[in-house]
C-alpha cells in the first residue's frame, strides 16, 4: 500500500529534510490521497508548532538591572579576593621571617661542622709523602696484607725495628719504601725532621706578589727603530 | 572600559588593561545569550538571569585563561548550559502531579487552533517539558537554533560540534519533540 510507504516521509519532508529527488513524488501522491494530504499537513503544523513552541520558551529579554548586578557582583569577587590574600599576608610573613632564621641557622651549623671533617677526609683521601712516613711507623701487619708477595720478605726484614712505634695505616704499596725510609731515620742515615721541614714547606701556600712593569717610553722606543 | 575598571579595584582587569577592555566588549553583548540559554533550560526568568550572572562571573574568573578569544561565546553557552543543568538538578524533579493535570486539561480542548495553543501559557509548559526530556546533547542544539534564529553554522560555532553532527541532532530533536507534543495538536486544524 503506497500510503504506508509515503508515512515515513511525513516527518522528513515536514522538516525539510527530506531527499530531493522524492518530495515531488510524495507531493503527487498528497494531491490524490486525502487521507496522506491531512497526515502532512498535520506534520507540518507539529513541526511549526514545535519550533514556535521553543523559540517561545527563549524568547525574553534580562532584566535592566542584570548588568549592574552583573559588575556589582564582579567587584564583590574582586574585593574578597583581595581580601583573602590580605587575611594570609600576617601568616605568610611570619613563615617567610622562620625560613629565613632557619636558613641562616643551617649554613652556620654546616660551615662549623664541616671544618674539621674536610681537613681529615683530605688528608686519608690524599695521602702525601710525609704522610706515607709517619703512615710507615704503622700497624706493620695490617700493612703487610695488602702488599705483594715479593715485598713480604723485606717488609718481614724491617719489621723488628719499627715494632715499638705506634700503629698508623699505610697507603696502599708504598709499604715498602715507607719501611726502608723509616729503617734510614731510625738508624740515622735520614734525617726525619729535615724531611718533615722540606714536606711542610712545599705544602705552603704560593704568595703571589704583583709585577711591577715600568711604562715604556717613546724616546726608547725611538732609538729602537732607528 | 572605564567604568569596568574602575568597578574592579585591585583585580587582574586593572592590572591588564587589554584584558578588561576585551571582557568588557563580551559584557555588553553575551549576558542576553547567556540569558536565554539559561532560560530555554530553566524555563524561569529569575533563576535564568541568576544563572546567566554566575556563567558571567566564572567567565570573568577564567577569561585569561581563554587563548582565543573569538571562542569566547562558545564557552559561555556551554558553561552556562551546565550551570542550569546543575541548577534544575539541584532542585530536583518538578511536580508531576502539575503537568498530568495540565496534559488532561489540553486534551479536553477539542477544537484548539494552533495559534490558541501557541499562544497558551500551559503550552508552553507541555514544550518546556517534552524539551526537559531531550538528551542534552539534543536539547542544547534545539535551544541554540531558537535563540534568534541562529543556522547550522552559527549553532555548531556555539556548540562547538561539526556542523554535520549539529545538523542530524537539530532533526532528532524536532522529530522527538513533534512526537512529544503531537497528541496536542491531534484534532486542530493548521494554521
Amino acid at each position: 500500500m503506497p500510503c504506508e510507504k509515503y508515512s515515513g516521509w511525513m516527518t522528513d519532508a515536514a522538516l525539510g529534510e527530506l531527499r530531493a529527488e522524492r518530495e515531488p513524488e510524495l507531493l503527487a501522491h498528497a494531491m490524490e490521497c486525502d487521507a496522506c494530504r491531512e497526515a502532512l499537513s498535520h506534520a507540518r503544523a507539529v513541526h511549526d508548532f514545535v519550533d514556535r513552541g521553543v523559540e517561545s520558551l527563549v524568547a525574553g529579554e534580562p532584566s535592566p538591572h542584570f548588568a549592574t548586578n552583573l559588575r556589582r557582583r564582579i567587584a564583590q569577587e574582586s574585593e574578597s579576593r583581595r581580601s583573602r590574600w590580605m587575611a594570609w599576608a600576617p601568616v605568610l610573613a611570619s613563615a617567610l621571617a622562620l625560613a629565613v632564621v632557619l636558613a641562616i641557622m643551617v649554613a652556620r651549623i654546616s660551615r662549623h661542622a664541616g671544618a674539621t671533617p674536610n681537613g681529615v677526609s683530605d688528608l686519608e683521601s690524599n695521602p702525601g709523602p710525609a704522610d706515607a712516613v709517619i703512615a710507615s711507623i704503622g700497624n706493620p701487619h695490617d700493612a703487610d696484607q695488602t702488599a705483594r708477595p715479593r715485598d713480604r720478605g723485606r717488609s718481614a726484614r724491617t719489621r723488628a725495628a719499627i715494632t715499638a712505634l705506634p700503629e698508623i695505616m699505610v697507603p696502599r704499596g708504598q709499604l715498602s719504601a715507607a719501611a726502608q725510609l723509616s729503617a734510614a731515620i731510625s738508624s740515622g742515615r735520614v734525617d726525619g725532621n729535615q724531611l718533615l721541614a722540606v714536606q711542610r714547606e712545599s705544602e705552603r701556600p704560593l704568595e703571589v706578589k704583583p709585577i711591577e712593569i715600568a711604562p715604556l717610553e717613546f724616546s726608547a722606543l725611538a732609538d729602537a727603530t732607528e | 572600559m572605564d567604568a569596568l575598571a574602575a568597578s574592579f579595584p585591585g583585580s587582574a582587569v586593572s592590572r591588564d588593561e587589554s584584558l578588561a577592555r576585551d571582557f568588557e566588549q563580551r559584557l555588553a553583548d553575551c549576558p542576553k545569550l547567556a540569558y536565554r540559554v539559561a532560560l530555554g533550560v530553566l524555563h524561569n526568568p529569575a533563576e535564568a538571569e541568576d544563572v546567566a550572572q554566575e556563567a558571567m562571573l566564572r567567565a570573568y574568573r577564567n577569561f585569561y585563561r581563554l587563548r582565543d578569544r573569538e571562542r569566547f561565546r562558545g564557552w559561555l553557552v556551554r558553561s552556562t548550559f551546565r550551570l542550569a543543568l546543575d541548577r534544575i538538578r539541584a532542585k530536583g524533579r518538578r511536580d508531576r502531579h502539575e503537568h498530568d493535570a495540565t496534559r488532561a486539561a489540553l486534551n479536553a480542548q477539542p477544537e484548539a487552533s494552533v495559534e490558541t495553543l501557541v499562544a497558551s501559557r500551559e503550552f508552553e509548559r507541555q514544550v518546556a517539558q517534552a524539551l526537559d526530556a531531550l538528551p542534552e546533547k539534543l536539547r542544547i542544539v534545539m535551544v541554540l537554533a531558537a535563540i534568534e534564529g541562529y543556522n547550522t553554522r552559527e549553532v555548531a560555532k556555539l556548540a562547538g560540534l561539526p556542523e554535520g553532527t549539529v545538523k542530524s541532532r537539530l532533526f532528532l530533536a524536532r522529530k522527538k519533540l513533534a512526537e512529544s507534543l503531537q497528541c496536542l495538536v491531534k484534532n486542530t486544524p493548521a494554521g
